[in-house]
């Protein structure tokens, strides 16, 4: 009997994350919304090779149909643009908690997090932009796990994640407001965890639309052209740094460019 | 009642037998030490990787992107002179841990809780124990914290949660800081006033790499100067006692 019981009963009461929350954007403004500049990697623990990525990439790579329509990925979505709404599914006997559906309006970003208990899919399986999650409760905070990525990114101007990062998020409630962290592994692009924090405010009378998106035909270009910028070629790397006034040094990002004594080395 | 519902109310029952608590004894309250749910002492490294060049550098003045000023905000920010740069204003509670700093969180007594940091060497009490005592306005305020608990689960304790792992104490702390002087929320003066209330919640947690961090959400209300809530996270990871200290007064160029 106390075996059921410790594997059949539900924990309640556990925080509502339940509504409609509108990102706030008092944070990384300017990555956001109009988008991050080329070359602005400012206190990301970025490994070499994710450097060279984002020096390759060309903002003209999203003009081109297959890439008109890509979601951002789990990894990114809290970050970006658009309502959030989540709500949950229950079974209909048991009344436990089976699934908490996250859905963003851009793009339709909809994560399933599974709340059951059910293990991660093998490796091989199927990797997504919204990845495969399964959540926990920790105290009043629901902490999901993410895997099966597909290659994604972490900022809008190139800076890559492979298909082998992983993704750990905490959803913090205190009254209408809520702190999303995001915790991010990446052993290809990322040198150490790459921790991230997103606002949310509960919006009562929220609602949401819909968001297709069909690719056209922008730019005529030769069939399997794929805009890009070869190794040392892309001339837009220094505009970030001149703009601000800012050294290159810090703007090609690194874990160190985020520490409190390197602000020391910039006076 | 279906076939199904049946066992299952008589399995809540005996869940509720079984979970049932002992009588606390009664005796004094624990104190605010005694009852913290986490532990937010230690020293701890902000990592600057949001909104890095209003923080790591002082930006250049009138540039409070994304900071809801009102005219009047914005009329104040706009008198800024460089030649202030590094002033205490900038160190003020309301902003304080938006600094490039490090942080050393300890207990004073049990009702106590607080934190220095390197970067312009300021102090923050932050007092559980009624009432707060009568002072001037300052920079650092009045604060008064409070342990936030997570709902207790009705399986009990002990049993597994939702998600088949176990459920976790969780919780958090909660402080409200009033009885400001004016100071800044960016160092080239966009403005908060002597009118703000700053709530913050400290909240930790474990990364799966085992690196403990820290995370304070920041509110403030500032009827002067602000047309909405001006809401910000910072994040802190643990280092190791004695770790890099380095303090760095205010007041002057920083």
């Amino acid at each position: 009997m106390l075996v059921m019981l410790g594997t059949a009963l539900p924990v309640a009461a556990q925080t509502n994350l339940i509504g409609y929350w509108n990102p706030i954007f008092h944070e990384d403004v300017d990555e956001r919304i109009p988008g991050p500049s080329i070359g602005d990697y400012l206190g990301l623990p970025i490994t070499d090779a994710a450097r060279l990525r984002a020096e390759a990439w060309d903002a003209s790579i999203l003009s081109i149909p297959e890439h008109q329509c890509k979601p951002h990925p789990s990894t990114y979505g809290f970050r970006g643009v658009g309502v959030l709404r989540i709500w949950e599914d229950r079974d209909e006997d048991t009344q436990q908690l089976v699934t908490i559906h996250t859905h963003i309006a851009w793009q339709e970003q909809h994560r399933r997090i599974y709340m059951d208990g059910r293990p991660h899919p093998p490796e091989y399986a199927q990797h997504t932009w919204q990845g495969f999650s399964t959540g926990t409760w920790e105290g009043d905070v629901l902490v999901v796990k993410t895997t099966h990525l597909k290659a994604g990114w972490m900022r809008r101007n190139g800076l890559p994640l492979s298909d082998r990062a992983t993704m750990t998020d905490r959803f913090h409630r205190y009254g209408d407001v809520m702190t999303h962290v995001m915790i991010v592994e990446d052993p290809v692009y990322l040198t150490e965890p790459l921790v991230k924090t997103n606002g949310f405010l509960l919006q009562p009378a929220g609602t949401m639309t819909p968001y297709p998106c069909d690719p056209v035909i922008e730019v005529v270009r030769d069939p399997g052209f794929v805009p890009h910028y070869l190794p040392g070629q892309n001339p837009f790397l220094g505009e970030f740094a001149e703009t601000y006034g800012l050294p290159r040094a810090a703007t090609r990002g690194g874990a160190h460019t985020a520490l409190p004594e390197f602000a020391e080395t910039l006076r | 009642m279906t076939a199904r519902a049946a066992p299952a109310v008589a399995l809540l029952a005996v869940a509720g037998l079984a979970c049932a608590q002992p009588t606390r004894a009664p005796g004094p309250p624990p104190s605010a030490r005694e009852a913290a749910p986490i532990d937010l002492t230690g020293q701890w490294v902000a990592i600057v990787n949001e909104d890095w060049r209003w923080r790591m550098v002082t930006p250049p003045k009138g540039d409070y992107a994304s900071v809801p000023l009102n005219d009047e905000g914005r009329r104040v920010a706009d008198q800024w002179d460089p030649s202030q740069d590094g002033a205490c204003e900038a160190y003020g509670a309301a902003a304080l841990l938006r600094m490039p700093t490090r942080l050393r969180i300890r207990w004073d007594g049990d009702e106590r809780l607080v934190i220095e940091t390197d970067a312009g060497r300021q102090t923050r009490n932050l007092e559980f124990g009624m009432p707060l005592p009568a002072a001037a306005r300052s920079l650092q305020g009045l604060s008064r914290a409070k342990w936030v608990l997570p709902p207790r689960p009705a399986g009990g304790p002990g049993l597994a949660g939702a998600g088949g792992g176990p459920v976790r104490a969780g919780g958090y702390l909660e402080v409200e800081t009033t009885n400001l002087t004016p100071g800044w929320l960016r160092r080239n003066g966009v403005p908060y006033s002597e009118d703000a209330v700053v709530t913050e919640y400290f909240a930790r947690f474990t990364a799966p790499d085992g690196s403990e961090w820290l995370m304070v959400t920041t509110i403030v209300d500032d009827p002067r100067y602000l047309t909405q809530r001006y809401i910000v996270s910072n994040h802190f990871r643990k280092e190791p006692e004695g770790g890099r200290w380095n303090p760095r007064p205010c007041g002057a160029s920083s």
